[in-house]
């Protein structure tokens, strides 16, 4: 997408400015987007994402800027401006680019820039619509949702990379809206992947749609939630959202190299249930959160972060590596050419344990099953955490009761992690997109159904 | 070739498909600085600009966007828009304005000229961060930073429409992680001017401290119903997670649960709110919304009345009502509507009155999105502040929740304050609001 020529010779500029390190990350990306509202198209949108990330580093200062522009002037402006207060005689030599591609570990067919298969990703929508509307006269309304990507990358580093790579993502939600009167609640069901519009052989619209209408007929008939310190039982796949935001965040050298993570001078100690083992995995094909390579140019690989409750590895990019002093993970990610890279998460998932969810169930005398779970967010300096309960149970001696709503389940990410006792057998994966210093990037979490033994419990009985 | 006659090119192929269209083009320069441990660790120069294109053909719109600038990718920018039209339903109240005003900011008022040079901005950046950190028992400043920006809105549209805004703004934050034995706290607060000079550094550094000192030693209070008062940077917060309430295109699609309730009294009488684009005191001033509508300012509730819901062209359009000037549209999204800076009339209450007894005040909110239905306006929040009595803190507070109904809240108003203040943002001015019996779970 750049000239190599012209990569070279900005790249040697940021050199001849005195910096240790320079790269340039090239991006042209093409979406669609459909939205639906019951079974009408509302929006069809698509466009083109464009644009040049420049990163100086001098020393452990780094400077990036962004460009729509691909002139050589323009690059150059971005660099002198950069580096207008640590210019100073030049410290390295560029190295020769040597291109290599990465290995193809995630598979596309049906990709946008080939066709953006409106027709039918609508007739799915649609399907999945009249699943939602079958299941119940009490479901209103639905919101339907496919969005496709395909990010082109190229990027160049003063020591010598050159590669490329193609990322496709798609992902086809069904939110289901429940009315009864004055009442009205919601059920959501997504699907997604990091290949084509292939998945639609993959996935069934009439789950999606029966899924989604099944959740939101439960929230509205759903009973105030108790409050208080209580056990619970947190279902599998989006459940690991917890374990994604009170842990997964601090365990990125973006936070422990800053010390604002509760855990950045725990290597190797325990600072979980024995019960839990943790991996951040990029592995994973044609899962949401993998990738071929991070956009520092570095191989994915398979990272275990906890072992049997033990810490085992932090989340490293090249900073977080240089600050810290632990090999890099291939964790550099970000959504855009418009953010520097920063260590971030990719499949990351609690490993599944040998627990039964009848178990987990009957050990509780008062307490909550979370079935599903919402977003949430989670403060890395003291590990404090929140997340919405989006489908939850009362569980009274050892049985499940009712459904309740507006739920939060709040603790901190040490605390939580100890509280785990048991750890079932039925993992799953679920899609989510994750924000923070570098954008958003897509990450999956997931777990077996576990039982957290105390954490706070906001409802409204 | 010059944007103007960029927009033109754009215009007239989608004129020649026998079309209708708007065109907004973003662009931006912006400067970030972020330190860590007495060095800069972030400093950001970028430059942007994006076209996104709207078009009507066949009562059928289609959108489309490029941050590509080259004569192929806008051609394309054009015929994606076209096709993406031919999938959608027949929309018969979506239409491109006939208006052919000629809109345009003051840039003397909204973006002055600011000389100050970078390395000032990064001597703000690297003090802020020294003095913080400085403070007794502060381990580091893990966020803070200096931003100047400056964006620029150009809407152009086949029927002749020529609006512009530009707008600076200059922002600094702090936020502090204390330790003291085995508590810990991170709190930090931000500041909003037009001009460097304006910036309060010494100011923001007390504050940020404060905020996080008071707060250290929280601890969870007893479960049960409390008065509460959300202070000024969490209330305006609280309304914009539920500002759908007002959104005539949510009453449209049958979600806004306020859809029916026109003239009727849905607050308790001392609530009076009115959205004021035109305010310059605060960022969220618009002299057009995002079809290039005049904006105007525009009562909401007025004495507990939902007195009316905010539209753009298309939600007037089928409630056979007129644009209250709130269409909301960005280079990549389709038209919605939105408020631009809800302000809330100064009550009668003072400060003796509103403090009086037992009561919380709110300082945050977690989970702010994540834990709220804007459709049945249940919430339920991670939160912390202080448990308050006659005016004085008795206890900091962390680790509780708090929960209950924003649609039922609104009718338990005790006590509006007879003072308005902007949140750091200057993004709504509203007064202290007493609140009765909010679940609270500790």
């Amino acid at each position: 997408m750049l000239q190599v020529t012209k990569a070279e010779d900005v790249i040697d500029h940021g050199l001849s400015l005195g910096a240790d390190f320079a790269e340039l990350f090239v991006e042209r990306s093409l979406t669609n987007a459909i939205s639906t509202l019951s079974n009408q198209v509302q929006s069809v949108e698509s466009g083109i994402d464009f644009g040049i990330g420049v990163r100086l580093v001098f020393g452990s200062k780094v400077l990036y800027g962004y460009t729509n522009k691909t002139e050589a002037d323009e690059l150059k402006r971005i660099m002198g401006e950069l580096a207008a207060m640590d210019l100073r005689d030049p410290r390295v030599l560029m190295q020769a680019f040597d291109y290599s591609a990465p290995v193809e570990h995630h598979p596309a067919h049906r990709i946008l820039s080939a066709d953006a298969d409106v027709d039918s990703k609508v007739a799915y929508l649609m399907a999945a619509d009249a699943a939602a509307r079958a299941s119940s006269n009490l479901i209103s309304q639905t919101r339907g949702a496919c969005r496709q990507k395909e990010q082109r990358i190229e990027i160049f580093n003063s020591e010598g990379l050159h590669t490329t790579d193609a990322r496709n993502y798609v992902r086809a939600t069904l939110t289901a809206i429940a009315a009864d009167g004055q009442d009205q609640a919601t059920g959501m069901w997504s699907d997604g992947g990091l290949l084509g519009w292939e998945i639609k052989e993959q996935v069934d619209p009439k789950k999606t749609g029966d899924e989604a209408a099944r959740q939101a007929l439960v929230n509205l008939s759903a009973k105030a939630c108790p409050s208080g310190r209580m056990p619970v039982v947190i279902g599998n796949g989006f459940g690991g959202v917890i374990f994604h935001e009170a842990c997964g965040h601090l365990l990125e050298t973006t936070s422990v190299a800053k010390k604002a993570s509760v855990f950045h001078d725990k290597m190797g100690e325990m600072i979980a249930h024995e019960a839990v083992s943790a991996v951040d995995d990029g592995t994973m094909a044609n899962e949401w959160g993998s990738i071929n390579i991070d956009d520092e140019g570095m191989q994915t690989q398979n990272t275990q972060l906890i072992k049997d409750g033990r810490l085992t590895s932090f989340l490293v990019d090249r900073l977080g590596a240089e600050q810290t002093g632990f090999e890099r993970t291939g964790s550099g990610r970000r959504e855009s050419y418009k953010y520097a890279p920063a260590s971030r998460m990719r499949n990351t998932f609690i490993e599944a344990g040998d627990a039964e969810f009848d178990d987990m169930i009957s050990s509780i005398d008062r307490g909550i099953y979370a079935a599903q779970m919402g977003g949430g967010s989670v403060q890395p300096g003291t590990g404090e955490f929140n997340f919405a309960v989006t489908e939850g149970y009362y569980i009274e001696n050892g049985k499940i009761q009712y459904p309740v709503k507006a739920a939060t389940l709040i603790s901190t990410g040490p605390a939580v992690l100890k509280e785990i006792s048991m750890v079932g057998k039925d993992f799953s994966l679920a899609c989510g997109m994750c924000g923070s210093v570098s954008g958003a990037v897509p990450t999956s979490v997931g777990q077996a159904t576990l039982k957290v033994d105390e954490i706070l419990v906001g409802g409204q009985a | 070739m010059g944007i103007a006659s960029q927009a033109e090119q754009i215009l007239d192929r989608v004129r020649a498909a026998g079309a209708e269209g708007d065109l907004i083009i973003d662009q931006g320069e912006a400067l970030s600085l972020k330190a860590k441990d007495g060095a800069l660790e972030e400093h950001k120069v970028t430059s942007s600009q994006v076209f996104g294109l709207r078009v009507i053909k066949d009562h059928r719109v289609g959108t489309a966007y490029s941050e590509a600038a080259d004569g192929e990718s806008l051609a394309a920018l054009v015929d994606q828009a076209l096709l993406n039209a031919s999938y959608a339903a027949v929309e018969a109240h979506e239409k491109i304005l006939t208006n052919a005003l000629k809109l345009e900011t003051q840039d003397a008022q909204l973006s002055p000229d600011d000389s100050t040079s970078v390395a000032e901005k990064i001597e703000l950046a690297l003090a802020i961060e020294a003095r913080l950190a400085a403070k007794p028992m502060v381990k580091n400043v893990p966020y803070n930073g200096v931003q100047d920006s400056v964006g620029e809105r150009r809407v152009y549209s086949t029927t002749g429409l020529e609006a512009r805004s530009k707008a600076r703004m200059m922002h600094c934050y702090a936020y502090a992680l204390i330790e003291s034995g085995d508590k810990n706290a991170m709190e930090g607060i931000g500041q909003a001017a037009r001009r460097f000079v304006e910036l309060d550094p010494d100011r923001l550094v007390d504050q940020a401290y404060q905020n996080t000192f008071d707060i250290l030693h929280g601890a969870a209070i007893p479960s049960g119903k409390y008065d509460v008062i959300f202070d000024e940077e969490i209330l305006p917060s609280l309304f914009q997670v539920f500002s759908m309430m007002f959104s005539g295109k949510s009453a449209k699609d049958g979600v806004n649960p306020m859809r029916d309730k026109l003239g009727e009294q849905i607050a308790d009488s001392k609530l009076t709110v009115r959205d004021l684009p035109l305010d310059t005191d605060g960022f969220g001033y618009a002299l057009f919304d995002g079809e290039g509508t005049p904006a105007q300012a525009l009562c909401l509730i007025q004495d507990g009345a939902l007195s009316s819901l905010i539209h753009n062209s298309m939600t007037a359009s089928y409630f056979n009502s007129a644009s209250t000037g709130h269409g909301t549209r960005g280079p990549r999204s389709t038209l919605g509507v939105g408020v631009h800076q809800l302000e809330i009339d100064a009550g009668t209450a003072d400060d003796a009155a509103l403090q009086a007894g037992e009561y919380l005040v709110v300082t945050d909110l977690s989970g702010l999105h994540s834990g709220a239905n804007p459709i049945s306006g249940e919430f339920s929040f991670g939160a912390s502040g202080y448990l308050c009595r006659d005016g004085a803190r008795v206890q900091p507070v962390r680790g509780i929740t708090v929960a209950g109904n924003f649609y039922e809240l609104l009718r338990r108003i005790q006590l509006v304050g007879s003072v308005q203040h902007w949140n750091w943002e200057r993004s709504a001015k509203m007064p202290s609001i007493r609140f009765t019996d909010l679940s609270v779970s500790g």
